[in-house]
């Protein structure tokens, strides 16, 4: 019974470790084997916009209350791009920032007018409490983003 | 055995069942509805400290080690981010240090999961999926059984053929008035 008892801790001591080492997988799995660099994406967009594909970096940010995005630090300097995700099919925890992703997703266009980017701003100040100065829009812009299908993190 | 006394037995076994869950729903349920005025899964920390100085001639690897032993960070870094030629973050377990060059502020940001309340939300939302899915379907039906067996413990006056019936209608007509106030 002794000996039992001691094969099952090592057992679940064995798988425990062997667990932590792999990636956590969110979403879909994922079916792309080529990355394309963030970089890519963001130098000639209009090539990718509607195309599914995978990209590699940090995550840098993560959606503090609902965990339905993240943002993945780009290959250049000063870049990243964000992975939206439908809200409670993948949620991504705090513990993830700063931890590698590999992640596949829709690359989207986004085109917003200076009234969405008001109302966005103060829905964003009101759920996060921050600052907004409505008077610092003063025009539309153009976003791009991932719509996340799937991701590997380690 | 005769169907109303069936019915309390069920009734009884399955509400007994049901206990759990239904605190741990109920309580995350609360928690969640008020997503919009706290975060319901962390509690963060920010603060923020202004370094006497720093200095320019650093790499980055120094920069970071300058910027952990000037704020007592002891973390393992996980990576690191420039968001700006003047901004360098600092992923620690649990922290995210921001560094601003120019005003020479350190804002960290710390979280801790909340206790029971994380582990309850992420149950009730289904984020394990998988056969979790499956025991949140029973403990509908079984909610269900519950709501709908509760209609006929009763007999009399107090059943569902008298003030039980009113009762039941008062709490059919609160939802179906609100969606007609919002919607219509």
């Amino acid at each position: 019974m002794k000996n039992l008892i001691v094969f099952l801790f090592i057992t679940v001591l064995v798988s425990s470790v062997s667990f932590a080492q792999t990636a956590k997988k969110y979403g879909n799995k994922l079916t792309l084997k080529e990355k394309t660099p963030v970089s890519v994406l963001f130098k000639n967009p209009a090539k990718y916009v509607g195309k599914t594909v995978l990209v590699e970096g940090v995550i840098v940010n993560v959606c503090e209350k609902r965990g339905c995005w993240i943002e993945i630090s780009s290959d250049k300097e000063f870049e990243k791009i964000r992975f939206k995700v439908e809200d409670g099919v993948i949620v991504f925890p705090m513990d993830t920032k700063g931890k590698k992703i590999l992640a596949e997703g829709v690359f989207e266009e986004l085109v917003y007018t200076k009234e969405e980017l008001i109302e966005q701003g103060k829905h964003q100040a009101k759920e996060y409490g921050t600052p907004f100065d409505p008077s610092s829009i003063t025009k539309g812009k153009t976003e791009y983003r991932l719509k996340g299908l799937g991701a590997s993190v380690n | 055995m005769h169907w109303r006394k069936l019915t309390r037995l069920l009734h009884r076994d399955i509400g007994y069942i049901a206990a759990g869950l239904t605190v741990i729903y109920a309580i995350s349920g609360i928690a969640v509805n008020h997503i919009q005025d706290w975060n319901p899964n962390y509690k963060i920390e920010k603060s923020t400290i202004v370094l006497d100085s720093i200095p320019s001639n650093l790499t980055k690897d120094e920069m970071v080690l300058f910027v952990l032993k000037s704020i007592g960070e002891t973390g393992v870094v996980k990576n690191t981010f420039r968001a700006s030629p003047n901004e360098l973050e600092i992923f620690v377990d649990g922290n995210t240090i921001l560094v601003d060059y120019n005003t020479k502020e350190v804002e960290q940001e710390k979280f801790n999961t909340r206790f029971l309340l994380k582990e309850s939300n992420d149950l009730h939302l289904n984020k394990p999926k998988g056969i979790w899915t499956y025991i949140a379907d029973l403990f509908a039906v079984a909610l269900l059984f519950l709501a709908i067996s509760g209609l006929f413990m009763i007999k009399g006056k107090n059943g569902i053929k008298g003030r039980g019936f009113w009762l039941t209608i008062a709490g059919i007509l609160i939802p179906v008035a609100f969606w007609l106030y919002y919607y219509l």
